[in-house]
């Protein structure tokens, strides 16, 4: 195996790493929606989420003309931002309509289309976010 | 001098992240479909209005229609179809809501059955479901779930729920945002 092909499957093993720790956090993000339906919260919070770290990656890669670092653990962390009333709810404190200071958490499960809305907003800030990849060199000399 | 320069491995672009793109498009949108039709007869059609978790949603609160909640005290009326008044039953005896609110069952049928923990009364023909404003289940018939009327008889909080008997740990914390 020649040395950049072994360094690809390196890096792909890696990505592959990663993608399986994002998986099993967001599962287990799933299965803590002990207090409320995660058949539907769930949804709405992770595109919710994910959409707005996906234009804010976007905006960073664009402007730093690289990946931003740790690409799958941003919209973890926003999603765990846009849900955190649930955690609050778990413990026994009801929503308040304040709590939309959580990336909307109240109001964004009343957007028109529900979370087919979401799906497809978060469809289009994942393609802002592959295609500021995409305008960047496509290989680097070190 | 003399040093090969190493590339990195090529990041290419236009196929692998077409490729990320359909995939994330596929996947996501297979659990959502699989999401949606695990949903059941009992539950809300639209899921938004189902335990939202906050009072006053929509157009409450309106005035509780009299008769079952109690003034001066946060009464949680259940409401359920003949075969779950025995499980919600033992729930209320063996759980904790009565230190937060009074409790009323209403059962869709002719024969309500008695419970040591709350008022039951009967509603065959949906007349008390339809005057606390239940929305109707996705596969008809009469609603399973609850609503919370405030110690000045106004309804504050209403969803339907059909596994409510597993979850009145929930139903406490809607009573307890009340003052």
């Amino acid at each position: 195996m020649t040395a950049p092909a072994a360094a690809a499957e390196r890096a792909a093993l890696r990505v592959c790493l990663w993608c399986a720790a994002a998986a099993a956090a967001e599962v287990g993000v799933y299965v803590s929606y002990r207090g409320h339906d995660a058949r539907f919260h769930w949804f709405t919070h992770f595109f919710v989420g994910s959409s707005l770290a996906l234009i804010v990656m976007a905006a960073v890669a664009a402007r730093t003309r690289r990946p931003v670092p740790l690409p799958l653990v941003w919209p973890f962390l926003a999603h765990l931002v846009a849900m955190f009333p649930d955690f609050l709810f778990t413990a026994g404190i009801a929503h308040e309509r304040w709590m939309d200071v959580f990336l909307g958490h109240i109001s964004s499960h009343f957007v028109p289309g529900r979370n087919l809305t979401w799906f497809t907003t978060f469809l289009a800030a994942l393609a802002a976010y592959l295609i500021a990849l995409a305008r960047m060199p496509h290989a680097r000399a070190r | 001098m003399g040093q090969a320069v190493r590339e990195r491995p090529t990041f290419r672009p236009t196929r692998a992240l077409v490729v990320v793109w359909v995939a994330a498009a596929a996947g996501f949108g297979l659990l959502l479909a699989v999401a949606r039709t695990s949903q059941g007869p009992l539950d809300d059609p639209d899921p938004a209005w189902q335990r939202p978790g906050f009072l006053d949603a929509g157009d409450l609160p309106v005035p509780a229609p009299p008769g079952l909640a109690v003034r001066g005290r946060t009464t949680v009326v259940f409401f359920v179809r003949s075969d779950g008044g025995s499980e919600l039953c033992q729930a209320l005896e063996a759980g904790r809501l009565a230190e937060k609110a009074a409790a009323a069952v209403v059962v869709a049928d002719r024969t309500p059955g008695a419970c040591a923990a709350a008022a039951v009364v009967a509603d065959a023909d949906g007349a008390v479901a339809d005057s606390y404003g239940m929305r109707r289940p996705r596969g008809g018939g009469p609603p399973v779930g609850y609503a919370v009327v405030d110690a000045a008889g106004a309804i504050r909080y209403r969803t339907l729920d059909p596994g409510v008997a597993g979850r009145l740990g929930e139903v406490r914390t809607i009573a307890a945002a009340l003052p």
